[in-house]
């Protein structure tokens, strides 16, 4: 039906515009806050398939609009709330009447599958039965719908017309006919409720495998009492860390606050870390940033990158010579984490030499905890001719005058000055590396000569010394400047 | 009500400005001999080192390096021969890390080239930052000044900051660490430097050769002349830097010219 007779048959319908976006931005929003329940939280992915085949098909199957659906795993949470099954109801209580209070409508049901808790909250009649005890869901599913069972439309359509109408009613029904008339999908999906095939879930974000957490009986506000518990928290997590013999190499803190918002901040560090001031004073530059906003509930420190700890190795010397006073000991690394934690993790680099014979490619960038070995460079720089003190990144095109194709430069052009060349050092000849696959992902098949590159150090009549090459053949070369040299 | 008379705003007599800055440079040399954990490394080049503080460059201080014009007198094109100048310093401040930070120019950026730096030093011994902001440039270089382990810290810049650069020397003299600020083209003079050196590759006589000129020497000896220059010669095979010694600036572009004439 189109707008224009729904409007004719009802004047006064009440019409507002699609927007998946803005959907999307909500459900993450509060996929964001249940990270309070548990880091394993997933927008349920059957919605979102839907939502992405477009508008038009959102609306009829709902989609985020009224079919959104978040899949929390809780194993292991409910213990906070009570014993038993008590702690697991009162968790889902206590989620419900949270998001009542932030003006939400949820239905959320439990069972241990997926697809049993899915099929619940849709379609669940009872409110008594939307927590599905351990091992029940067999009992719970039999009276629901069949569209409780995730399945394609047609499948759907023609299970009605079977009058298959209920869960239920494919319990009794032989499996092998029933895969072969209708594919693997219903008996999957079945199993998958049934709990008889796992269902994997992609959380929404890894869940880290250490965090601890802190709430507050009054929200709170001020700057010191979030450092002061930050501060708390990183003491419990580092002794996580102790026990489990690990570093941090990143962490992160979650502010949750009274309005439903969350705030995140993270610090990371160029190696495992667990001691405790320092990742604090990282952390004392970050909190500065973090808004409270009208007060924090919750507060969560979490691990998610983690790393065998080494540090007690640092000391030890790997040859027979006693170890120079390394990046570790000295206050270096701790310099370059501070430095990564404002400008950019990839702005603070060491270089390290690369096996290349390729000008631009022989300077490589590793991570800060990478030893380069000593004497690397000089030995590199002993193999190869007078390299220039600048290299620019990527080579500029010039104009060059020489007498014959084959014959050295004169003068060339650049930036709108004519250099005049007095003196020539050169050429010296760097063949391309044809082993290596090309940006197009083949390897330069063996018949073709790849370019080489002729490359002159030259002085102009004012004493400037450039460093220039010629690429590709005699008769269609191009020059580029590469580099200034001292 | 006393009559000043106009003479007294006139410049003061010529003969008297010798004197004056004399006195000036004790006043400085008095105020040196105060700070603590002061201490020199030689530059290795003897006639420079003899008109340096304490015979070389004061670790604890703020060195500025500039590319200056070529010997025509235009703009430089690029600063590769101060990089290495200012590379050579580096070299000097051993054992320990050196931290770079570098402001890319917009388009065209050139790195510095560690297989060109390793004739200086050990480029494993570099910490590469990279900033977006001046502000940033200076943040980062005060960091690497308060941490110990640090041999020195150098800045890319063509910011001049009064303000800043006040306050890398303050950092540089408390931690005794050397900062450098390396500027691809001259800045009016108005840091609190102790040394500022202008660096301009010169025509090469089988090796490359820069003239180097001393533009503020704090605490130093005073020379002959008010700005010392000096025609240094550098061997990227031998590794082997000396001065020139009967050159005088000015007589080396002749030497050129006449050259390129026959």
């Amino acid at each position: 039906m189109r707008l224009a007779d729904a409007r004719a048959l009802v004047p006064d319908l009440v019409t507002t515009a699609v927007e998946p976006e803005a959907d999307r931005k909500l459900i993450e929003g509060v996929a964001g806050w249940c990270d309070r329940y548990t880091p394993w939280v997933a927008i349920d992915p059957l919605g979102a398939a839907l939502a992405e085949e477009g508008a038009a098909q959102v609306c009829s199957a709902g989609g985020f609009g009224g079919d959104a659906g978040l899949l929390l795993d809780v194993t292991g949470c409910g213990h906070l709330y009570g014993r038993d099954d008590t702690g697991e109801r009162a968790l889902m209580a206590d989620l419900v009447q949270r998001l009542a209070r932030h003006d939400f409508t949820c239905r959320a049901a439990m069972a241990d599958t997926a697809g049993a808790a899915w099929a619940l909250a849709r379609y669940g009649e009872k409110q008594a039965d939307l927590f599905c005890p351990r091992n029940g869901q067999r009992d719970a599913l039999a009276s629901l719908p069949v569209d409780g069972l995730r399945l394609d439309p047609p499948i759907l359509e023609t299970f009605l017309k079977l009058g298959l109408r209920r869960i239920g009613d494919l319990y009794p029904l032989p499996r092998a006919p029933l895969s072969r008339r209708f594919g693997d999908q219903p008996l999957l999906r079945l199993d998958q409720a049934l709990g008889r095939v796992d269902e994997p879930i992609e959380p929404r974000r890894t869940p880290p495998a250490f965090r601890s957490r802190i709430s507050f009986a009054e929200p709170i506000g001020r700057p010191e009492d979030i450092a002061a518990a930050t501060s708390r928290l990183l003491a419990a997590l580092c002794s996580q860390f102790e026990k489990a013999s690990v570093g941090a190499r990143k962490l992160e803190i979650s502010l949750y606050r009274v309005d439903g918002s969350v705030d995140r901040t993270a610090i990371g560090t160029s190696r495992p870390n667990r001691d405790n001031p320092k990742l604090m004073k990282l952390f004392g530059e970050k909190l500065g940033e973090l808004d409270p906003g009208f007060g924090v509930e919750l507060m969560i420190l979490s691990a998610p990158e983690v790393e065998e700890w080494t540090g007690a190795q640092d000391h030890l010397p790997e040859t027979g010579t006693p170890a120079k006073s390394s990046w570790h000991e000295d206050g270096t690394i701790d310099l370059a984490d501070r430095l990564a934690l404002r400008l950019g993790a990839e702005n603070v680099v060491r270089l390290a030499p690369h096996d290349s014979h390729l000008p631009d490619r022989v300077q490589g960038h590793v991570s800060l905890a990478t030893p380069v070995p000593e004497g690397a460079w000089a030995r590199l720089a002993s193999m190869k001719g007078t390299r220039p003190t600048r290299l620019l990144q990527r080579p500029e095109q010039v104009n060059v005058t020489a007498l014959l194709p084959d014959d050295p430069p004169r003068q060339f052009q650049w930036h709108r000055h004519t250099h005049r060349i007095v003196k020539v050092e050169g050429p010296e000849r760097i063949a391309d590396e044809w082993w290596r696959p090309r940006p197009s992902g083949k390897v330069m098949p063996a018949n073709i000569v790849p370019p080489a590159r002729d490359y002159y150090r030259v002085e102009d009549d004012d004493g400037g010394r450039f460093w220039l090459f010629r690429d590709g053949s005699l008769n269609s070369a191009k020059w580029y400047l590469h580099g200034f040299c001292a | 009500m006393p009559i000043i008379s106009p003479a007294a705003f006139a410049p003061p007599p010529p003969r008297l400005a010798p004197a004056l800055r004399e006195q000036v440079r004790r006043l400085e040399r008095a105020h040196s001999t105060q700070r603590a954990g002061r201490s020199a490394v030689p530059l290795g080049l003897a006639e420079i080192d003899a008109v340096l503080p304490d015979g070389g460059l004061l670790t604890g201080a703020l060195h500025e390096i500039e590319a200056g014009p070529t010997p025509s007198g235009r703009v430089a094109p690029h600063d590769g021969a101060a990089l290495g100048f200012a590379a050579t310093m580096l070299g000097r401040f051993t054992p320990g890390t050196i931290l770079w930070c570098r402001q890319p120019s917009l388009g065209g950026d050139a790195i510095p080239y560690a297989p060109a730096l390793a004739a200086w030093f050990d480029p494993a011994r570099l910490l590469m930052v990279t900033v977006r902001r001046e502000e940033d440039l200076f943040w980062a270089m005060e960091e690497g000044l308060r941490t110990p382990g640090i041999a020195a810290v150098l800045g890319e810049t063509r910011a001049a900051d009064p303000t800043a650069g006040r306050r890398l020397s303050l950092a540089a003299e408390k931690n005794g660490v050397p900062a450098l600020l390396l500027r691809p083209q001259p800045a009016p003079p108005q840091s609190v430097c102790t040394t500022r050196w202008r660096v301009a590759s010169a025509p090469s006589y089988g090796a490359a050769r820069w003239q180097i000129e001393l533009r503020r020497n704090r605490f130093g000896t005073p020379s002959s002349e008010e700005m010392p220059s000096w025609l240094v010669e550098w061997n990227d095979e031998t590794h082997h830097l000396a001065v020139v010694p009967q050159a005088r600036p000015g007589s080396t572009g002749t030497y050129w010219t006449e050259r390129l004439a026959g």
